[in-house]
C-alpha cells in the first residue's frame, strides 16, 4: 500500500479567548493549521483575527491590557509555556506597513541571526544576506546595493525585505499580517507570489482584508467575525458553496 | 463705546505680542553685548593660562578653569549613565503602575528643588557624612544629583522618539526586549541623549550654589591633583572678584564673565544645531 | 546562556538607577528633615516661622525667618508680574504667529537665555541694572528688590515661555479650525479658543516658573542687598531664604545651631518647591489624561 503524505497539524489551537481590557476580543477559539499549507483568514473589522495572528507568537504579550486563555500547540508544545523569544524565532510575523530598520539592506537581514547568536563568521552571514534575498525573491533587484540604507527601498522591496528578515533565522511558521494592505496590484503580485513559494518549506498563516488575495493564495480560509471563528475549510468551497449565510455574505461583498 | 474692527484689533494686539517677544529676548542680547564689550579686552593667550596674582587682582583664571572642567566631567561621568539606564527603564520597561507614578513625581520634584538646597545636602551628605570634605568629588555628586532629572527627561524623549514599530519589528524576530534597546533604541536615539548631555555639561558648568560649599575654593596655588582636592571653580571666581575683592579691575572680571559664557553658551548652541541636523537626516 | 545571565544583570541595574529618583529625593528630605528637627528641638517652630529677627549670631540668637519669607515673596512676586505676562504673550507669538522659521530662530534663543548662569546675570544686574535703577528712583542703593525683580523675571522666562509654548501648540488643530471655519480672525480664535484651551499647560509653566524664582541663589544674592528686615517698599533691599543660605553657611560652626537653622531654612524651601511642582505636575498630568 502506498502511504500518502499525511496532513501533519503544525498549530493546534484549543479554545482560545482573547481579551483586552476585560473586553473579549476572540472567544473560545479550536481551529488548526495544517503543515506547509496556507491558512488565510478573513474577516471584517474587529473580528478578532489580528489578536489571533498575534497571539501566535505572542507579540500581545506586550500589551497590558491583554489577557487570553486557552491552549495553543506548536508541534504539540504549548507556546504559553515556551521561552516567547524562542517561539518568536520559530514563528516569524510580517507586519501589515514594511518595517525596515534603519540600516543597511545587509544589516537589515544579518540583525537578527547575529543578535541571536546565529552567526558570526562573515563568510556565513554573506550566505545568510544571499539565501534569503533569493528567496523573497529580491536579490536581483538589491545585490549591488546590499549596503544602501533600506528606508530608500520602494514599498514593495521593503516588504520583501522584511520577509528575507524573516527567513534569515530559518522560522517553521510565517504569519502575515495583511501585508499588502499599503501596497500597490504590481508589489502586492510579488509578495503574493514569494508566498506560495514559500510555503514548500514553511506554514503559513496569512489575515487579510482583501477577500480576493485569500481566494488567489490560500489553502484553507477561516471566516472569524466578531471574535468567534464562523467556519473554515477548503477554500475552493469556502468561497464556492460556504455553509454558513454571513460567510456568504461577507465574501461577496454584501457586508464588511 | 468705541470699539476696534476684528481686523484692526488683530494687527494691534499681534504687534503686542510681538513686542513681548522682543522685549523678552533683547535682555539676553545686551547682556551678552555688555559682557563682550567690557571682557573682550581682557580676554589674552595668558588670562586664560595663567594663575591669578596680586590676591585676584592680576593673572589670569587657568585653575578655575581647569576646576570647573573637572568638577563638570566628573559630575557628566556619574550623572550620564544613571540617567540614561533611568530613561530606559521608564521608557521601556515600566508598566503603569504606582511605583512608576511615584519615579515620575520624584523626577519632577528633583528637577524643582532649588539649587542651593542641593548645596546643603550636598555639604551634609557628602562633605561631611562620607568624609570627602570639601573636593571634586563632592561637588561633581552633588551637581550629577541635580542634573540627573534633566537628563532623564532628555534622554526619555529622545527613546521615545525612535519608532514604536522598529521595537516590534526586532522583538518579533525573536531578539530580546534589553538586545533590541542595546542594537536598535539606543543607537537611535543617541543623537538626542548626547546633544541633552551637552546642554546639561553647560548648565552645570555655570552652576555656583551647588559647589559653594561642597566643592569650591576661594585660591588654590596648584592645580588639582586628585578628586580628593579642592579647586578653584569659573562660577564660583565670577562670584568672589565680583562681590568679596574691592578694587577689583573692572575688565578681568567681565573678562571672567565672558569666559564663562562662552563655554556655556558655546556648548548650547553646538547642542542646539546638532539637534536641528540631527532631526533633519534622520533617516526614518 | 552567558548572554541571558548578562541581560539579566542589565535589566536589573537599569532599574535600579529607574527607582534611584526615589532614594534621592527620599534622601534629600530626610536630611534636611534631620538636621531641621534637632533645630526644632532647641528653637521653637513658630518662633522661627513667624519670629520678625534674623540675628544669628548675636547673644542670645534670633532665627525669626519671616522677612527672609518676605524677602523672597517680594522677589518672586514682582518677577511674576513682569515674566507672566510677557513670558506667555511671547509663547504665543513664538508658537501661533511666527512664520516657521522665525519660530525656531526664537525657540533656539530662549533655549539659550535659559544657559546663561545666574552668577552671570547677577554680576551684570550689579554692574548695570543696580546704579541705573538708584539714579533713576534716586535711592540711597540700587540693591532692592526691585532690581532683583527684574533679572530673576529674566530668569523665569525660559520656563514659562517654553512650558506655555508647548501648551499652546498641543492645542488640536481641529479646535481652532472649527473657529475660523465661523468667520472668527486668528486673534479671536488665538483668545478665545486657544488661550483658554491651553490655560491648563500655561498655569502649570507660571508655576514652574515660580518654582525656579523662589530657589534662584546668586543673583539674588549679588542684587538684592541682604538685609534682614521687613522691607515697606520694593525699593529697599531685602533678603532671601535662598541667600541666607548661601550667604551663612561658610561662616557656620559645623553642627551648631546657625549650622542647623540653615538646614531648616532648606527644609522650608523644599517643602514650598515640593509643594509648587506637585501642583504643577498635577495640573499638566490631568491634561495629558484627558
Amino acid at each position: 500500500m502506498v502511504k500518502i503524505m499525511e496532513k501533519i497539524d503544525k498549530i493546534k489551537v484549543e479554545n482560545l479567548s482573547c481579551f483586552y481590557g476585560g473586553k473579549l476580543a476572540l472567544e473560545a477559539l479550536n481551529i488548526n493549521v495544517v503543515k506547509n499549507e496556507i491558512l488565510t483568514i478573513i474577516g471584517p473589522a474587529n473580528s478578532g483575527k489580528t489578536s489571533f495572528l498575534r497571539t501566535l507568537n505572542r507579540m500581545n504579550d506586550f500589551d497590558a491590557n491583554y489577557a487570553r486563555k486557552g491552549a495553543v500547540y506548536l508541534d504539540d508544545e504549548n507556546i504559553f509555556y515556551m521561552n516567547p523569544e524562542k517561539l518568536r524565532k520559530r514563528v516569524g510575523m510580517l507586519f501589515a506597513m514594511p518595517i525596515p530598520l534603519p540600516m543597511s539592506i545587509y544589516e537589515n537581514i544579518v540583525y537578527a541571526p547575529k543578535r541571536l547568536g546565529l552567526v558570526s563568521k562573515k563568510s556565513d552571514m554573506d550566505d545568510i544576506v544571499k539565501e534569503a534575498l533569493q528567496e523573497a525573491s529580491l536579490w536581483n533587484e538589491v545585490k549591488d546595493r546590499l549596503n544602501s540604507s533600506a528606508m530608500k527601498m520602494s514599498g514593495g522591496q521593503q516588504q520583501r525585505l522584511c520577509i528575507a528578515r524573516i527567513l534569515a533565522i530559518k522560522p517553521e511558521v510565517i504569519l502575515f499580517d495583511e501585508p499588502s494592505s499599503g501596497l500597490d496590484p504590481i508589489s502586492t503580485a510579488k509578495v503574493e507570489e514569494s508566498m506560495i513559494e514559500l510555503k514548500k518549506k514553511y506554514t503559513i498563516v496569512l489575515v487579510t482584508n482583501n477577500v480576493k488575495q485569500a481566494s488567489r493564495v490560500g489553502d484553507r480560509t477561516a471566516f472569524f467575525l466578531m471574535g468567534k471563528l464562523i467556519e473554515v475549510g477548503k477554500t475552493g468551497e469556502i468561497f464556492v458553496s460556504p455553509k454558513e449565510k454571513q460567510t456568504g455574505d461577507y465574501i461577496t461583498g454584501r457586508f464588511g | 463705546m468705541f470699539k476696534l474692527s476684528p481686523k484692526l484689533s488683530q494687527k494691534i494686539f499681534y504687534a503686542l505680542l510681538f513686542m513681548a517677544t522682543l522685549l523678552v529676548i533683547t535682555p539676553a542680547a545686551i547682556i551678552i553685548y555688555i559682557i563682550i564689550k567690557n571682557g573682550a579686552s581682557a580676554i589674552t593667550w595668558e588670562f586664560l593660562t595663567s594663575m591669578p596674582k596680586d590676591g585676584m587682582r592680576g593673572g589670569g583664571i587657568f585653575p578655575a578653569i581647569v576646576g570647573t572642567l573637572c568638577i563638570v566631567l566628573c559630575a557628566i561621568s556619574l550623572t550620564l549613565p544613571i540617567g540614561v539606564c533611568a530613561a530606559i527603564y521608564l521608557n521601556e520597561y515600566a508598566k503603569d503602575n504606582l511605583l512608576t507614578r511615584i519615579i515620575k513625581l520624584a523626577i519632577v520634584n528633583l528637577a524643582g528643588v532649588p539649587s542651593v538646597v542641593y548645596g546643603l545636602f550636598g555639604l551634609g551628605i557628602f562633605v561631611m557624612f562620607m568624609n570627602f570634605g570639601v573636593s571634586i568629588i563632592a561637588g561633581a555628586l552633588t551637581l550629577s544629583i541635580m542634573e540627573l532629572p534633566v537628563i532623564i527627561t532628555t534622554a526619555r524623549g529622545a527613546l521615545s522618539g525612535v519608532p514604536h514599530s522598529f521595537r516590534e519589528a526586532s522583538m518579533s524576530l525573536g531578539v530580546s526586549r534589553w538586545q533590541t534597546i542595546r542594537h536598535i533604541v539606543l543607537p537611535n536615539a543617541l543623537p538626542g541623549i548626547l546633544t541633552g548631555a551637552i546642554l546639561s555639561i553647560a548648565r552645570i558648568s555655570g552652576e555656583t550654589a551647588p559647589i559653594l560649599f561642597t566643592a569650591a575654593a576661594f585660591y588654590v596655588p596648584h592645580m588639582p591633583t586628585s578628586i580628593y582636592d579642592q579647586v578653584m571653580a569659573l562660577p564660583y571666581h565670577l562670584y568672589i572678584i565680583s562681590t568679596q575683592i574691592p578694587n577689583m579691575p573692572k575688565n578681568i572680571i567681565f573678562g571672567t564673565a565672558l569666559v564663562l559664557l562662552m563655554m556655556v553658551l558655546s556648548m548650547s548652541l553646538i547642542a542646539i544645531v546638532a539637534r536641528i541636523y540631527f532631526r533633519k537626516t534622520r533617516k526614518w | 546562556m552567558k548572554r541571558k545571565i548578562i541581560d539579566f544583570i542589565i535589566e536589573k541595574i537599569i532599574f535600579l538607577c529607574g527607582v534611584l529618583s526615589i532614594v534621592f529625593v527620599v534622601l534629600i528630605f530626610c536630611f534636611l528633615l534631620k538636621e531641621g528637627v534637632s533645630f526644632f528641638k532647641d528653637y521653637d517652630v513658630f518662633k522661627f516661622v513667624f519670629g520678625k529677627l534674623w540675628y544669628p549670631s548675636s547673644e542670645p540668637a534670633q532665627f525669626g525667618i519671616l522677612a527672609l519669607i518676605v524677602g523672597s515673596i517680594y522677589v518672586t512676586a514682582g518677577a511674576c508680574l513682569i515674566a507672566v505676562p510677557l513670558g506667555v504673550a511671547a509663547a504665543l507669538y513664538i508658537s501661533e504667529i511666527a512664520p516657521a522659521g522665525v519660530r525656531d530662530v526664537l525657540k533656539s534663543c530662549v533655549e539659550l537665555m535659559a544657559a546663561v548662569p545666574s552668577v552671570v546675570i547677577g554680576f551684570v544686574g550689579m554692574a548695570t541694572l543696580v546704579p541705573f535703577v538708584r539714579e533713576l528712583f534716586d535711592i540711597p542703593t540700587g540693591l532692592t528688590a526691585f532690581s532683583g525683580s527684574i533679572m530673576l523675571a529674566f530668569m523665569a522666562m525660559p520656563t514659562i515661555v517654553t512650558i506655555s509654548e508647548d501648551a499652546i501648540r498641543s492645542v488640536p488643530w481641529s479646535y481652532k479650525e472649527g473657529a475660523l471655519a465661523l468667520g472668527a480672525t486668528r486673534w479671536q480664535t488665538i483668545r478665545r479658543i486657544v488661550l483658554k484651551a491651553a490655560m491648563p499647560g500655561i498655569i502649570a509653566a507660571i508655576m514652574l516658573g515660580i518654582g525656579r524664582v523662589i530657589g534662584e541663589t546668586m543673583a539674588v544674592m549679588m542684587i538684592t542687598g541682604n538685609a534682614a528686615h521687613i522691607p515697606s517698599s520694593i525699593f529697599e533691599p531685602v533678603r532671601t531664604m535662598t541667600a541666607t543660605i548661601a550667604a551663612e553657611m561658610g561662616e557656620t560652626v559645623r553642627g551648631g545651631m546657625h549650622y542647623k537653622s540653615l538646614f531648616a531654612i532648606g527644609l522650608v524651601l523644599f517643602v514650598i518647591t515640593f509643594s509648587v511642582n506637585f501642583i504643577a505636575d498635577l495640573i499638566l498630568g490631568k491634561k495629558k489624561r484627558k
